[in-house]
């Protein structure tokens, strides 16, 4: 035996590069960020999101304070003093009211026709066997993503418009013109074939939450399809219809393109009101005060709903 | 009187591999019957064809006489509990039982006094208001067996539904469905992949593997008789190994295996000496022999490979020369007046002739087959 000297501990065999170097940038962490610190560290990474809803928050400071000066019309300024007058001329004139409701009637309107479409569809998606059928679906549910609204207001445009394909056919046919466009239901129409990608994809999850046994298990027991879909899917979905009403509903609320280009004017949404008075009428005061009650409709029917659903539904926790 | 379930050639095809090949069986009134397979043999795929929410590609599943297929689920009277229990988790454990009896257009009056009877019969009283989340595994378990059988259905189906508990609540529930199947003498499938849970419940038991029906039979028939190699080797830990018939009156008759002649029982109809067979030894019929102790019919001298401590048992792997070096599976159940054999240390071993299966060797398509079952 040669090795007869103490030999100092067999270097260890060498650990990958990879690990090596997470090893130091741990080390490195942990000398910036000791452990002290850890019970921070979730709040470090909410601090983006907080700074988000924060900055959104000192906004809507802003516009309930403009919309607590009235508008001076010798000087195009906002008055010094504090008064009510903004929203005094809101519930005095009937056209605001009259927009308010209008824009309330589609939320409602909107969101309960795009769940009618949005269901069965996301359903299907979820559902089927088919691999070629759910990428079909798939396709079909994303593409409009790609096009945004406006363009797609405008594709509307070329088909229902005086001279649109609709109207050709029918006077090929030999029938009336029909007004398609800068009505309340083409709105309506458009909104919906806007909002249906936003509801499949907030109702899809919830749907594949289910799983097909529950629904078998209900068809053994007893429950026919529709009996088993009143009873046992629409129940179980509540957190995607939930969801899905809420983003759609407050979507199509403020929502400002399409009533501009398919209402082309005649049936405008608070929120076209509301750029009109900033921009064209220049009364940011008005303007602040229709925001303010847009904010505070908008935000008492969410919460309505989520008191009458309870946010579990959202998979948060109930405080009881 | 007609049998309460009679599956006539019945084959489920998808694409060109078949889960299920022209199964037939027929299940009497009252009877406990179970689908005993390993993973991927078909039991699930031949229960949802009697449950109707599939369809056999050929063959008829005829229930009390009658053929089903144009009768769907919600109209047949089927209670199922499936392998994830399938709980209605938005509704209390009394809701999820009252559920089949409001579809089913049961009087109203008489749903709760039933919903209470039924959650009594699994021992659930006073759990009625929870949530299915609210309670333990073996709970919901429980309340899905309520739930299949609160509306009184013709037939039980039971889709592995112990398989997920620990094996403590899984042995007891066993013995507790058995008792609720005994006292309401309602015709029931189960399906498993657990020997013992198959030979605990069942009045019969039919042994399934690749789609097709091995073996249907008593508990004990199927352990004792198996039928074929496949139904002897999943069931219990068995050596299987090939040997040549030397001599073949019917019943008792010999083999050589490796250099001896071993005394075995041979299938019904004997084999012609000269046959090439497999032959079957389980461990828990092999013992080794202490000195002096009265021997069993066949004794043979091993070699101990390896010892493996089980706690009721001790496993040993023997190798015996005279056997072609094979190496025996061997169980010693009572270690504490036995001694511990040593890896290495010589053993004598024993069997009685009825116990070494024989099989004809077996096509290609059968030979493929695991060799031993899981342990039990
Ligand atoms: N819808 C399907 N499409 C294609 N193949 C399927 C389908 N359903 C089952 N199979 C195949 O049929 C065979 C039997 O499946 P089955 O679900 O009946 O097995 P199992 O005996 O219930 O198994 P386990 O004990 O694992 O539940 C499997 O090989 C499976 O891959
Ligand atoms: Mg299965």
């Amino acid at each position: 035996m040669t090795a007869d000297a103490p030999r100092p501990p067999a270097p260890a065999h060498r650990l990958p590069l990879r690990w090596r170097v997470m090893d130091r940038i741990e080390a490195v962490a942990a000398a910036l960020w000791p452990a002290a610190f850890r019970r921070a560290t979730p709040w470090a990474f909410l601090a983006p999101a907080l700074l988000l809803v924060g900055i959104l928050l000192i906004g809507l400071g802003y516009v309930i304070s403009d919309s607590l000066h009235e508008l001076n019309p010798a000087t195009y300024r906002l008055r010094e003093e504090y008064s009510l007058g903004n929203y005094a001329a809101f519930l005095d004139r009937p056209v605001y009211l009259l927009v308010l409701w209008r824009s309330l009637l589609a939320a409602v309107l909107v969101t309960a026709i795009t769940l009618v479409f949005a269901f069965p569809y996301a359903y299907v998606m979820v559902r089927t066997r088919s691999g070629a059928l759910r990428k079909l679906l798939l396709v079909s549910l994303f593409l409009p993503f790609f096009i945004g609204q406006v363009v797609r207001a405008y594709g509307w445009l070329i088909i229902l418009g005086k001279q649109g394909l609709i109207n050709q056919a029918l006077e090929g046919l030999g029938l009336p013109a029909a007004t398609l466009i800068y009505t309340y239901p083409a709105v309506i129409f458009g909104l919906v074939q806007y909002m249906l990608p936003f509801a499949v994809l907030m109702l899809a999850p919830a749907l594949t939450a289910i799983h097909e046994e529950v629904e078998l298990a209900s068809e053994s027991l007893g429950a026919d399809w529709l009996r088993t879909f009143r009873h046992i899917v629409i129940p179980m979905a509540k957190p995607g219809l939930v969801g899905a009403s809420v983003v759609v509903f407050t979507l199509t609320l403020t929502d400002f393109a399409m009533p501009e280009i398919l209402g082309g004017g005649t049936n405008d949404f608070i929120a076209s009101t509301i750029y009109d008075m900033f921009f064209q009428l220049s009364n940011p005061g008005l303007a602040s005060a229709l925001a303010a009650v847009l904010v505070a409709v908008g935000s008492l029917i969410v919460a309505l709903v989520f008191r009458v659903a309870g946010t579990g539904t959202l998979g948060l926790r109930s405080g009881s | 009187m007609t049998p309460m379930v009679e599956l006539d050639n019945v084959t489920r095809r998808f694409g060109d591999t078949a889960a299920v090949r022209e199964a037939s069986a027929r299940l009497e009134r009252g009877e406990f019957l179970t689908i005993l397979g390993p993973s991927g043999c078909g039991k699930t795929t031949l229960l949802r064809m009697i449950a109707g929410f599939d369809r056999p590609s050929a063959g008829r599943i005829l229930i009390n006489g009658q053929a089903i297929d144009a009768v769907p689920p919600f109209r047949r009277s089927i209670g199922m509990v499936f392998q994830r229990l399938a709980l209605f988790p938005h509704m209390t454990a009394a809701e999820n039982v009252a559920y089949p009896l409001k579809m089913r257009r049961f009087d109203p009056a008489e749903i709760p006094e039933r919903v209470e009877r039924y959650l009594e019969l699994v021992r659930l009283k006073g759990f009625g208001s929870r949530r299915p989340h609210e309670m333990s595994g073996g709970q919901q378990q429980r309340v899905a067996i309520a739930r299949a059988l609160s509306f009184s259905p013709d037939l039980l189906l039971l889709d592995e539904p112990l398989s997920a508990l620990d094996r403590k609540l899984r042995e007891e529930m066993q013995l507790e469905f058995r008792r609720i199947q005994q006292e309401l003498g309602v015709t029931t499938i189960n399906v498993t992949h657990d020997q013992r849970e198959a030979l605990v419940m069942s009045d019969r038991v039919v042994v399934m593997d690749a789609g097709r029906i091995q073996q249907a039979d008593t508990p004990a028939a199927v352990y004792r008789q198996p039928s074929n190699r496949f139904v002897a080797s999943f069931i219990g830990m068995t050596t299987v190994f090939p040997g040549m018939v030397a001599e073949a009156p019917e019943g008792i008759g010999e083999i050589i295996v490796g250099d001896v002649r071993l005394p075995a029982r041979l299938p019904a109809g004997g084999l012609a000496p000269g046959t090439a067979v497999d032959c079957g030894l389980r461990a828990e019929q092999v013992r080794v022999v202490a000195p002096g102790a009265p021997r069993p019919e066949t004794t043979i001298g091993g070699l101990v490979e390896r010892r493996i401590f089980e706690g009721d048992r001790l496993v040993y792997e023997v190798r015996v020369p005279p056997l072609g070096n094979l190496t025996l599976m061997v169980f010693d159940h009572d270690p504490a007046t036995h001694a511990e054999h040593e890896v290495g240390a010589r053993v004598l071993l024993g069997w009685n002739a009825r116990d070494l299966f024989v099989f004809p060797k077996e096509t290609t398509e059968n030979a493929t087959r695991q060799e031993t079952g899981p342990a039990s």
